[in-house]
């Protein structure tokens, strides 16, 4: 489903990535652990272009995405196939990012409408099932506003998965949410994962890893260090620096 | 009081001072943004224009654009192309108005803009839209409401401003009142030209503030 190979990303001086390898195939839930400012988000958003990586291949459904080396591309991908490539990857961030101007059924709608330019009522219909899905049917006509974090993230996952992406990257999409909210988000996340999406995770949840991740990745210093199945990883992890970081969040 | 003739000259004027203000204001929202849009883009080319544009006609008296573009550019054009580029005063002074609000209000919406969470325009991306896409559906209609004030204080300098078309030879509100005291030596003209501009000022100024309060709803 995705390959990122031999990927690099600076900023300026700074390295954020060094060397990224990692293949994540259909059905996978990947949980991705690390110490701040390891270059978890980076990753993430490099895969679906927010930022672009300095060297290296990103493919996206078997396809190249992106292809560079040193900062310039290697190879001349149309755009609008990259825009393509990316609309397969739904992306939900820490700080859900909802439109404040529109309502929860409008921010659901608003993509499929004028990416996909499909018709409003398949959108619709597709937005009231997705919003079931996350348990606010009630809440559709609500300014985002009026909801709370928890609820706010759920609609934020409904709306990325609107434009029925391939792939779903989830960016910490619980750790700015109060302890008690956590759960509902979890459990939403749990249900597209047991439902074969494809997912990669950067959280700090070892409960959810455990439970429905299929490999947790250690990153630190923008390497991946350590990858493995999540009992292994979280319970008896081979490098130093995976097991001192996993002493400071326990 | 105002004889027929007197009231129909400052009714004249109303007309003309109206026709200035609301022409200005439209034409120069539709080029402020697009001079904002300019402002805030990558492209160093489209930078440096917008930006030398905003520099000039904020860094020159207005008066002096109406006259530029009044009186200079018709002797220009003569000189460079053989005929002068002349249009009539009225249509001469709108667009020198339009203009000059263009670059005042490039920079209130430039600001506005700016002032929207960086996280709407990276989800709006992540959602598979455009550029141009995530800033006319969802930027910009959220820069709206922090706009308002500052629009509608642009809107009242504006008003305020079409006064100096008295020097260009047209007959606003002031011009026509400062008429009526020359020819009758009595001042209390200047009175109804201070009404008309308070009840237009405050006429925006209730419609300005309603609109800002209906777009409350969603914070
Ligand atoms: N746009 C940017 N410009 C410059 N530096 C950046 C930019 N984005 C991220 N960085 C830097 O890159 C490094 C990795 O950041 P990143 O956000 O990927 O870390 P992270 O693992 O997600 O951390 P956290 O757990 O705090 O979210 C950090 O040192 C950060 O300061
Ligand atoms: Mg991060």
């Amino acid at each position: 489903m995705i390959k990122l190979e031999n990927v690099y990303k600076s900023f300026g001086d700074l390295e954020v990535l060094k060397d990224i390898n990692l293949e994540v195939k259909s059905g996978e839930v990947v949980c991705v652990i690390g110490p701040s400012g390891s270059g978890k988000s980076t990753m993430l958003r490099c895969l679906n272009q927010l930022e672009r990586i300095t060297s290296g291949k990103i493919y996206i459904d078997g396809e190249l995405a992106d292809e560079r080396e040193m900062g310039k591309d290697l190879k001349e991908i149309p755009p609008e196939k990259v825009q393509e490539l990316c609309t397969e990857l739904g992306m939900v961030f820490q700080r859900f990012n909802l439109f404040p101007h529109l309502t929860v059924l409008e921010n659901i709608t608003i993509a499929p409408k004028i990416v996909r330019k499909k018709q409003e009522s398949e959108i619709k219909k597709i937005a009231l099932d997705l919003l079931k899905l996350v348990g606010l049917e009630d809440k559709k006509d609500e300014y985002p506003s009026r909801l709370s974090g928890g609820q706010q993230q759920r609609v934020a996952i409904a709306r990325a998965l609107a434009m029925q992406p391939k792939i779903m990257l989830f960016d910490e999409p619980t750790s700015a949410l109060d302890p008690e909210l956590v759960g509902e988000v979890l459990e939403v996340m749990k249900k597209l994962a047991k439902d074969g999406m494809t997912m990669i995770v950067v959280t700090h949840e070892m409960g959810f890893a455990k439970e429905v991740g299929t490999r947790v990745i250690f990153m630190d210093e923008g390497r991946i260090i350590e990858e493995g199945d999540p009992k292994v990883i979280f319970d008896s992890p081979k490098e130093d620096r995976t097991k001192s970081f996993l002493k400071k969040i326990l | 009081m105002l004889t027929i003739p007197q009231v129909m000259a400052l009714v004249d004027g109303t007309i003309l001072t109206m026709q200035l203000t609301l022409i200005g204001i439209t034409a120069g929202i539709v080029l402020g943004v697009l001079l904002a849009l300019g402002r805030i883009s990558k492209s160093r080319i489209l930078n440096g224009i917008t930006w030398v544009y905003v520099w000039a006609f904020r860094g020159t008296p207005l008066l002096m654009q109406l006259f530029i573009i009044v009186y200079a550019v018709p002797l220009f054009t003569l000189d460079l192309f053989g005929f002068p580029l002349r249009l009539p005063i009225l249509a001469a002074a709108a667009v020198a108005y339009s203009l000059n609000s263009a670059a005042y209000l490039a920079e209130i919406i430039r600001a506005g803009i700016q002032s929207i969470d960086k996280g709407q325009m990276e989800a709006s991306k992540a959602l598979g839209m455009s550029y141009y896409q995530a800033m006319f559906k969802i930027i910009i209609p959220q820069a709206y409401r922090r706009l308002i004030p500052p629009v509608g204080n642009e809107l009242i300098m504006l008003l305020k401003d079409t006064s100096l078309v008295a020097s260009i030879g047209l007959f606003d509100v002031l011009r026509t009142t400062s008429q009526m005291t020359n020819a009758t030596g009595k001042a209390f003209y200047y009175i109804y030209a201070a009404i008309i501009y308070l009840f237009f000022t405050t006429i925006i100024q209730v419609v300005f503030d309603k609109v800002e309060k209906k777009y409350s709803i969603y914070d």
